[in-house]
């Protein structure tokens, strides 16, 4: 910009305001460009979910009909409803749980990874295929390998005489299960992105220590572990943020039970609205989650920019 | 010049006359769309669509899909008004709900104009009369029905009580001593259960219709509910409380239970010795009673017109040709289908000869088991798939041991006295 104020032949006072004039004609320029985007952006985001605002603080419902009023009843409910509370209790502990576990395996198979690269990098390919599989498909695969009546899990230790485990009859068998089946299908992101942050740990790091005589593994919680934290803290809020939104693998493994006891937050939303009808209680109950997973989206920014900067 | 004026005409004028023609073409061809999720008539109907269609000369685009996405499709097309389905399958259990709404087009009027509701079983067709206007024509009707291994159990249990007494006795880590529905929904457990809590004497409302009061948390319902916990868990298979009839036939079926009480069209396949390594010891049974008698479950389904469809007509053809003896009878012939709605059914010798080759006693155990069913088994209420969800995620919960027996019908009462009040 400098460079083009100063061909201009002005002085500098004249320049200065030049190139600000020239920016802001620049920047018209480019919101003309991302005009069409930011219209389909508000007419596919905004408007659906000032829609879901609207029916939350109706009574509208499905069969009933809209009974006149407007209001925070829905909201008000929600606070003395068991089955909510219960739901973001299985929300947390599913995305907790699977968010941690994640973690563990994605970063322990990156670093192996980066160990083995470039020798075989086809091994790269080879761990990314779950994260291709549909949800729905990566559910029916561990609903029958979850089955007691289906299981060559089960097969397998029933012939060797132990014990075979019942996982849908618990809660927490219930939630590992659901677990289980969410970490093999996304350990690939979280990997991908530690592969991706350790590319990025200088070398002559690691082999100064060697030289000092560190082991691998010191090597690897002084030196590595420290500078992934930032790509670790990213990908935490990331996934955190993906697993509030649990919907498929509830559906197809558990449809909420035993009982209720997998019923998450989404889930309920889906309950509520369609298998009962209260569509409005069912918004009210999607806007609850929406505002949560905006704070956390808020955070990640933050975190992003602070990381950035 | 004037050459290229020529041909510009002479290319606009064939373009016109084409598309005339193919509109023309479009106009005469009617077409109708038709969605129904899969069971053993469904499907048989929409083998033999081209029949109708070289019948009629309507085009009819047929979808056969599972329950789930049926249910998804449904409220979709119904709540968006879409006007895309002109045929729907209709469970009776959702009717009350659907007419509520004001989703179904009433059919009273043509189905007073015409002969072919003459030959239902009078119980299936007043299913789907609601406030005096008809909904819809009965496609399939199944009821309870034992099966239990011959080899291992020489005299079927008579009673509840028996029953688990049995399935106790012939328990073994190989085979279980039997398997029900446990996954909760209106549509699983609560198809399965209330043939235990009534025959104990349990019921939903004090005196339904006339007095709805709720009494879900009634010593009767109790003792049905203990009966069955007790039941599948002692000697249920493993995994027993996430049960639904796709897995429990598939069990029978590989001889993986001495006994299984459920539906007629669920029943009957591990008959079959292409698909059952035990089909030849299997016997049948009535449905076990209790002290209240024997309440076998029932379970209606019909074709209704939605409201949204602008084809009614030939949408209503369709429904009387896919409900017709004719092809109820080829239906019974091509299909597992022993569940048809018209008696006269029974009596073509083909279909006759077919299901007494696979048991002898199949056709008038069926009957007998349909004349003991009520036809508010589940009521037939607008709320029914809410109450019955509450109730058997409940009891799913008992069954799973996280709360008692007693809790999990105090918790249903309370529940299904708020979606009542709601």
């Amino acid at each position: 910009m400098q460079h083009h104020a100063t061909a201009t032949g002005l002085g500098p006072a004249t320049s200065l305001s030049g190139t600000a004039t020239l920016r802001r004609q620049k920047q018209r320029e480019y919101l003309r460009f991302i005009y069409p985007t930011i219209f389909l952006v508000g007419l596919f985001s905004f408007l659906p979910l000032v829609g879901m605002l609207a029916l939350s603080l109706t009574d509208y419902h499905l069969i009933n009909g809209w009974g006149g009023t407007w209001g925070l009843q829905n909201f008000a409910r929600l606070v003395l409803d068991a089955r909510f509370l219960n739901s973001i209790y299985v929300m947390l502990a599913l995305s907790i749980g699977g968010v941690a576990v994640q973690l563990l395996v994605g970063t322990a198979i990156a670093v192996g990874l980066d160990q083995i690269v470039p020798r075989w990098k086809i091994a790269r390919g080879f761990f990314t295929i779950p994260f291709a599989v549909p949800h729905v498909a990566v559910a029916l695969v561990w609903l029958s390998l979850f089955t007691p009546t289906l299981s060559p899990i089960n097969a397998a230790l029933d012939a060797v005489g132990l014990p075979q485990p019942t996982w849908f009859s618990s809660q927490t068998g219930a939630i590992s299960a659901i677990v289980i089946a969410d970490t093999w299908a996304n350990f690939p992101f979280v990997m991908l992105l530690i592969l991706a942050a350790l590319q990025g740990v200088p070398r002559d790091l690691k082999e100064a220590a060697a030289i000092d005589g560190a082991s691998q593994l010191r090597t690897f919680f002084v030196i590595t572990l420290p500078l992934l934290k930032p790509a670790l803290l990213l990908v935490t809020l990331f996934r955190f943020i993906e697993t509030l939104k649990h919907f498929p693998l509830i559906y197809v493994m558990t449809k909420g039970g035993p009982g209720r006891s997998t019923q998450a937050t989404n889930y309920y939303a889906y309950v509520q609205s369609f298998e009962n009808s209260n569509v409005s209680y069912g918004a009210a109950i999607s806007v609850t989650l929406f505002i949560f997973a905006g704070f956390a989206s808020f955070w990640v920014a933050r975190i992003n920019s602070r990381i950035n900067s | 010049m004037k050459s290229s004026r020529t041909w510009k005409i002479a290319i606009s004028v064939a373009v016109t006359a084409m598309l005339c023609q193919t509109g023309s073409a479009w106009a005469q061809e009617e077409e109708i769309s038709v969605l129904m999720f899969s069971l053993p008539v469904t499907r048989g109907i929409a083998e033999l669509t081209d029949q109708f269609e070289e019948e009629t000369g309507i085009k009819v685009n047929v979808e056969v899909v599972g329950q789930n996405v049926f249910e998804n499709q449904v409220m979709l097309a119904f709540t968006g008004r879409t006007g895309d389905l002109d045929v729907v399958h209709v469970p009776a259990i959702q009717l009350q709900r659907w007419v509520a709404a004001g989703w179904l087009t009433p059919m009273t009027d043509k189905v007073n104009g015409s002969d072919n509701a003459a030959g239902f079983f009078p119980s299936a067709l007043t299913t789907y009369d609601v406030a005096g206007e008809n909904y819809g024509l009965p496609m399939f009707v199944e009821t309870g029905l034992m099966a239990y291994r011959t080899d291992l159990i020489d005299t079927p249990p008579a009673t509840w009580e028996e029953t688990k007494n049995t399935a106790a006795e012939v328990h073994s880590d190989a085979t279980a001593g039997i398997v029900m529905r446990t996954s909760p929904g209106q549509g699983f457990n609560m198809f399965v259960l209330p043939m235990i809590t009534r025959a104990y004497g349990g019921k939903f409302f004090a005196d339904f219709p006339g007095d709805m009061s709720v009494v879900v948390d009634s010593p009767e319902n109790l003792q049905g509910l203990d009966l069955y916990t007790a039941m599948l868990t002692e000697s249920g298979p493993p995994g027993v409380s996430n049960i639904n009839y796709p897995e429990a036939v598939a069990l029978m079926q590989a001889g993986g239970a001495a006994m299984f009480i459920d539906g007629t069209s669920n029943v009957v396949p591990t008959l079959d010795p292409e698909t059952s390594s035990v089909a030849d010891k299997i016997g049948l049974a009535p449905v076990p009673e209790g002290p209240a008698g024997r309440s076998p479950a029932i379970a209606v389904h019909g074709l209704g017109i939605p409201a949204s469809s602008s084809k009614a007509d030939a949408a209503y053809r369709f429904i009387e040709w896919a409900t017709s003896e004719d092809v109820q009878a080829q239906i019974a012939i091509n299909e597992s289908y022993p569940d048809f709605t018209r008696p006269a059914v029974g009596e073509h010798q083909d279909v006759a000869d077919k299901y007494a080759a696979i048991n002898p006693d199949l056709i008038q155990l069926r009957s007998a088991s349909l004349s003991d069913t009520i036809p508010n088994y589940r009521p037939l209420i607008p709320q029914w798939p809410e109450i019955g969800a509450a109730i058997g995620d409940n009891v799913n919960s008992a069954l799973n041991g996280i709360i008692t027996n007693a809790e999990a019908l105090k918790n249903a009462q309370a529940e299904v006295q708020e979606i009542l009040d709601q």
